[in-house]
């Protein structure tokens, strides 16, 4: 490594103006000192580590994000108006900058058994409901970035689903992010709890005003009992010139169903980690995701989904359009042990260049230990086919309004999977307003 | 309306079209009959724009205009079509969306106004009619999974929606089996009228015992050998087409 370039993460963990969430917790403040110790430790991955073999953090830490320090109050209903999606019924979230905003936010009438708050608040009024559900899913030991996420905890978002509970409404969270004076770092950490027979809509959107410069480290811990069900919608539309880190962690009870959609369109360096473990038998893990790369855009997917109990089936499928000088990744892992017999596990990986200056590497790895199981992983990179671009053409339509449709349906497969029509619509009109501009070289 | 003069076309090193004539007036159906090689799909991939083909003589006019300079979407907007004879599966394609996306591409480029969906689905609900078709193949992708027979009635579906001035139907009989042949032949005669010409390309007569043409010709090794009315294509379901091919030699 260049002797000059920065090799730390410092600056993600100076302190808040506004002071820390859950001061004076002895066990929190154990937590944290624990990840700090983990993120000192770990040091800056390079590129010889295998999670990081395609994707160097360098970009990441020339930046020297700083912490965010205070809370953006001048925003108002006005100002995110915009940004909401017409006809979708939600119980809104709306956080900016990492921290939960009340006066943005729209939860309306929740159902008996369900409560939705913001972490820093819950930390103040019930710490207990959070001792045994924080680093609950992770671990206390975990990788780089939930580590960091750790040691500069501040706020997230907490749903809390008692036994049978269920949500009609989706719960829908804005995280938007606002351009300051200089580039910082939010570090939203949100917990998302179903107890056993339970089910819920959780919608994520990842989204700025303005084409800002920030980082967003993001981490998510889902914890599903019993026969409960989740169904993730996750759409991340950052600025182009943002850094989106991402790490998803699951945890499944037997007979539970999670059924996860990531769309990945924005941010110029995009890192997600989706890590998957279950605790009982015959539950069902569906991870699904879309991503677009163009110019100056790296897309960086690591799938890890651990089969150690019999009888599971898990879903990898991925596809991603990729454009311009648009890089992508996509390091896929289902390790099925020696005594889960019965997995049912399925990985793909689809991408559609439509530039020969755009990269991808893919790379799905299944690992099984059983005998008795039902694997299969597939990838494959193409070009759209000039026969299909032809019978569009001979229609009367214009040969890139043809490529747009061509791509389209490549990516309809994912996009239908989201769980609402108006998300369904707003997602699909995105793709399409990106790959209008997508230039083919 | 069609002029085709001395049409020579290429498909890498071989030459497939050796001097192809052929005058199609507004209202006429053409059709062309000849055996397998002998250059039928290579000239209707060449009136439509396919890439792959390299024209090395001779011109081909559309109502006066060149059309071998124009792109294919743009000779679909003076009213060019082709009924492909393999029609592409697009999945994900919705095939609603698809004929949308079509007719009102077409409809800009003529300078008229686009349809809004209400317009869209009447005018679909029209054609489906006209046709006797029900509209399952309106939901699905386009001719994703669909049979052969499907898949040839959703082509004629769309020379329905937009009406072309020619239509260039390629081997349109291939794979049916005579009842679909028979929906797809009703389709086509619906469809006829003054104003739009049409150039049936088959191997055999069968499809024209259903569609009855106003000339046909037999093209052999990349040029028509011979042109006649009706009668013709009888001659050749009787004959076969080798007796054509030696009188050629002879001459």
């Amino acid at each position: 490594m260049n002797g000059a370039s920065p090799t730390s993460f410092d600056t993600w963990l100076s302190a808040r103006a506004d002071g820390e969430a859950g001061a004076g917790l002895d066990w929190l403040e154990a937590q944290r000192r624990s990840a700090l110790d983990q993120v000192r430790e770990q040091g800056v991955p390079g590129t010889k580590q295998e999670a990081w073999r395609y994707t160097s953090l360098k970009r990441l830490i020339e930046q020297g994000f700083a912490r965010v320090e205070d809370e953006v109050t001048a925003l108002q209903l006005q100002d995110i108006e915009e940004l909401l999606i017409p006809g979708l019924d939600s119980h809104r979230v709306v956080m900016v900058n990492g921290r939960y905003t009340p006066s943005l936010s729209a939860l309306g009438d929740l159902p008996r058994g369900v409560r939705v708050t913001g972490l820093r608040a819950l930390l103040a009024s019930d710490p207990d409901a959070l001792r045994e559900r924080l680093n609950g899913v992770t671990g206390e030991s975990q990788p780089l970035f939930a580590a960091l996420n750790m040691a500069g905890l501040d706020d997230g978002l907490v749903v809390l689903l008692d036994r049978g509970a269920t949500l009609e409404r989706p719960i829908e969270l804005i995280h938007l992010s606002v351009g300051m004076d200089e580039p910082r770092v939010a570090q939203p950490r949100h917990l998302v709890s179903l107890a056993d027979g339970a089910q819920a809509t959780l919608i994520e959107r990842y989204v700025s005003l303005g084409e800002s410069l920030y980082c967003t480290n993001s981490v998510l811990e889902l914890s599903l009992g019993r026969d409960a069900v989740l169904k993730h919608d996750r759409i991340q539309v950052e600025s182009l010139n943002a850094f989106h880190i991402t790490g998803l962690y699951l945890s499944q009870g037997a007979g539970s169903r999670y059924v996860g959609v990531n769309i990945g369109l924005g941010a110029a360096w995009a890192r997600t980690d989706l890590v998957a473990r279950f605790s009982g038998e015959h539950a069902e893990c569906d991870l699904q995701g879309l991503y677009l790369a163009g110019d100056r855009q790296l897309m960086d997917y690591h799938i890890d989904v651990n089969h150690a109990l019999p009888s599971c089936s898990s879903r990898e499928t991925f596809k991603g359009i990729l454009y311009g000088k648009g890089r992508a990744v996509f390091d896929g892992r289902v390790v099925v042990a020696k005594d889960a017999q019965k997995t049912d596990a399925a990985m793909s990986n689809k991408n559609l260049m439509l530039s020969e200056n755009a990269e991808i590497d893919t790379k799905p790895q299944l690992e099984i230990n059983a005998d008795d199981v039902k694997c299969s992983h597939g990838t494959t990179v193409g070009q759209i086919e000039p026969e299909k671009l032809f019978y569009l053409r001979s229609r009367g339509i214009s040969a890139p309004f043809a490529r747009r449709m061509l791509c389209l349906g490549f990516a309809e497969e994912i996009i239908d999977a989201l769980h609402s029509d108006a998300l369904r619509e707003a997602v699909s009109e995105e793709v399409g307003r990106r790959l209008e501009t997508a230039p083919l070289t | 309306m069609l002029s085709v003069k001395g049409l020579r076309a290429n498909v890498g090193e071989n030459e497939i079209l050796t001097g192809l004539d052929l005058e199609v007036g507004p209202g006429e159906i053409h059709a062309i009959m000849g055996p397998n090689g002998s250059g039928k799909s290579t000239f209707s991939h060449v009136l439509s724009g396919r890439e792959g083909y390299e024209v090395t003589a001779g011109s081909v006019t559309f109502e006066g205009q060149d059309l071998l300079a124009l792109e294919p979407e743009e000779r679909a907007h003076l009213g060019v079509f082709l009924a492909f004879q393999y029609p592409v599966e697009l999945p994900g394609v919705n095939n609603t969306y698809f004929l949308k996306a079509a007719l009102n591409s077409i409809r800009k480029a003529r300078g008229e106004s686009e349809l809004d969906a209400v317009s869209f689905l009447r005018l679909i609900k029209e054609k489906l009619k006209i046709l006797h078709l029900n509209d399952s193949l309106l939901k699905r992708a386009v001719n994703a999974g669909f049979s052969g027979g499907e898949k040839k009635r959703n082509e004629i579906f769309q020379m329905a929606l937009l009406e072309p001035k020619l239509a260039i139907l390629d081997e349109t009989d291939s794979g049916l089996d005579i009842d679909a042949l028979r929906v797809v032949a009703d389709g086509v005669n619906a469809l006829r009228s003054p104003e739009r010409s049409m150039i049936v390309v088959t191997h055999y007569q069968r499809l024209l015992d259903y569609i009855e043409p106003d000339r046909v010709h037999v093209l052999a090794k990349g040029r028509i050998i011979r042109s006649g009315g009706k009668e013709l294509a009888l001659e050749l379901e009787e004959k076969g087409y080798g007796w054509i091919l030696e009188q050629e030699q002879a001459a």
